[in-house]
């Protein structure tokens, strides 16, 4: 759960209605000011970056949903989390210039998902071999799809 | 001035060892053009398959003569897709999947992504499976640490007393309660334990004057690892002052658990934010202020002495009752959460903060799949830390780094 004093900093001074749990949507040109007042309030622990993608449909254009969780470590336990709508073919600003945990992690949801993020130190892929086709946590890749053979 | 108090005074800064965060960074990004070396530099692949590497990882390191001036991991060498896997497999049939990310601990795992489907659910597991819970992770977490306290002594080699000596004392320890294990679910590794709204397996007759009685051995024989590891000058000479971790960085990283806590930062999940039975329990976390390799051991000998402790409380009461909040399961499909969550849940394993990110479909149905699981695995954090912690270090301590810093392979690729 995110802690009352960062839901009041959302509303208050972005004008971002949150959920409890996930944080409010972040405008991708406001991603840069909210993680840096996050960071200057005490939340210096990157907890994970994380994504979704969500194909096309027939009423809306695809997305990936980008979830960032960060944590002021203590006995409380606080957190702070916040979400990017980026649209398939758009790109979202890296945090890892904030917090440098989030260079992994990003090149993580690059890799598997396919979100690029902008301004990144050293986007490449992570996990999966160098020369391998698509990224294979998108929804419409099927686990049989076939691959170039294991070096 | 203690963390503490820092938070609860309002400054929001942490009192961090100052020796520590005062010390010079390198830093990773530069380029090798950058360095200006004493003599030419050699390209070096540590692992892929090397023994001290704890599972599959290869590690490129630019050397200058015996001195490590940049290091870069490249992982992945153990991906199998399990995120992927979960988005075809049902809420039951994550459990045994996720079994074998973190294979030296899968009780944590399992409790892990089992609490994330009890909070998507809104149940609450009885109060018996809360404290078989606490009882087994907290078993693991001995069992976890005494894999990482052997093999990372084996690590440091042949000068101390013999090779194998405290790796053949350790394992022959956890194989004590690993038989428990074995007793409770009927398997040594992959228990299949926990599942969603309680507990499978309930406890047998005697198991518990069984743990007592494993735990009592275990009890003496930290003693005698400390005997031959603690004091011993060789050990010292090869951990104390290598790989210190800079806590700020270590927070930004994202690392948690024996590691951050052995850089001073004292945060615990288990009495910062209690999940199962920990709230029937008063956690006492150990931490030290060097932030060495040395450190990063001995807060994990202090949390197995913790770890005994706790189970024995727990011991002590365990309630009456049922062990599953549900009916057993016995479809597969049977266990369905709502559409349009997302929520994130997590626990202190034996490596940190092992977290959850749980999707559920849009839409208006409810669902027995997962639309995304992003699990998040504390070793892969550790590991981020590689490449500002290696260079200025001996190509011998860096097989220190490494282990001390005790990741699982499993864990990090997924």
């Amino acid at each position: 759960m995110i802690s009352p004093e960062i839901i009041g900093l959302f509303t208050d001074t972005f004008g971002l209605e949150s959920d409890p749990s996930e944080g409010p949507w972040v405008p991708s040109d406001k991603v840069l000011s909210v993680a840096q007042a996050l960071y200057d309030r005490g939340f210096t622990y990157f907890s994970y970056c994380a994504a979704a993608h969500y194909p096309a449909t027939e009423e809306e254009a695809g997305y990936y949903n980008v979830s960032y969780r960060f944590r002021r470590v203590g006995p409380k336990g606080e957190q702070a989390a916040f979400r990017i709508r980026v649209l398939l073919d758009a790109e979202t600003p890296s945090l890892a210039g904030i917090w440098i945990g989030a260079d992994w992690q990003e090149r993580e949801q690059y890799d598997l998902i396919g979100v690029r993020f902008s301004n990144h130190p050293d986007l490449r892929r992570i996990m999966m071999p160098e020369d391998w086709d698509g990224h294979p946590l998108q929804r419409e890749y099927a686990i049989e799809t076939p691959h170039h053979p294991w070096r | 001035m203690s963390v503490n108090q820092a938070i609860n005074n309002g400054t929001g800064d942490l009192n961090l060892p100052k020796a520590i965060t005062d010390l010079p960074r390198s830093n990773p990004y530069l380029s090798v053009e950058d360095y200006d070396p004493e003599g030419d530099l050699l390209v070096m692949n540590l692992g892929p398959q090397h023994p001290s590497t704890h599972g599959v990882l290869r590690v490129k390191l630019w050397m200058d003569g015996e001195v490590c001036v940049k290091a870069v991991p490249y992982i992945g060498y153990l991906h199998r897709g399990v995120e992927k896997l979960c988005e075809h497999r049902t809420y039951v049939q994550i459990t045994p999947l996720v079994d074998k990310n973190d294979y030296v601990s899968p009780m944590t795992n399992e409790l892990a992504v089992n609490i994330a489907f009890e909070n998507g659910l809104g149940i609450t597991p009885p109060p018996r499976a809360q404290v078989i819970r606490t009882i087994v992770s907290e078993m693991q977490r001995i069992t976890s640490h005494l894999l990482a306290v052997g093999t990372w002594a084996l690590d440091l080699g042949g000068a101390l007393g013999g090779g194998a000596t405290a790796f053949m004392h350790t394992f022959r320890e956890r194989e004590l309660l690993l038989d428990c294990f074995e007793e409770l679910t009927g398997a040594r590794f992959h228990y299949n334990h926990h599942t969603v709204g309680g507990v499978r397996h309930d406890i047998p007759e005697s198991w518990g004057t069984h743990v007592i009685k494993a735990l009592d051995v275990i009890e003496g024989k930290l003693d005698s690892y400390e005997g031959f590891l603690t004091e011993n000058q060789v050990f010292k000479a090869r951990s104390v002052g290598v790989g210190i971790l800079d806590p700020k960085l270590g927070l930004e990283l994202g690392i948690s658990g024996p590691n951050i806590r052995a850089s001073g930062v004292d945060w615990d999940l288990r009495r910062d934010a209690p999940y199962a039975a920990y709230d029937r329990v008063d956690v006492r976390v150990a931490t030290q202020q060097t932030g060495d390799c040395y450190a990063r051991y001995l807060v994990r000998i202090a949390e197995m002495r913790e770890s005994v402790r706790i189970v024995r409380v727990l011991m002590k009461d365990i309630p009456s009752g049922p062990i599953c909040a549900v009916k057993p399961v016995k479809l597969p499909g049977a266990v369905k959460l709502p559409p349009n969550l997302s929520a994130y849940t997590c626990i202190e394993t034996a490596r940190g903060e092992l977290g959850t990110w749980l999707v559920t479909p849009p839409g208006k149905k409810k669902s027995a799949m997962p639309y995304r699981m992003k699990i998040r695995p504390p070793s892969l954090h550790a590991l981020s830390a590689l490449p500002w912690v290696c260079p200025g270090n001996n190509l011998s301590d860096i097989i220190a780094i490494l282990g001390s810093m005790d990741p699982i392979m499993g864990e990090v690729d997924r």
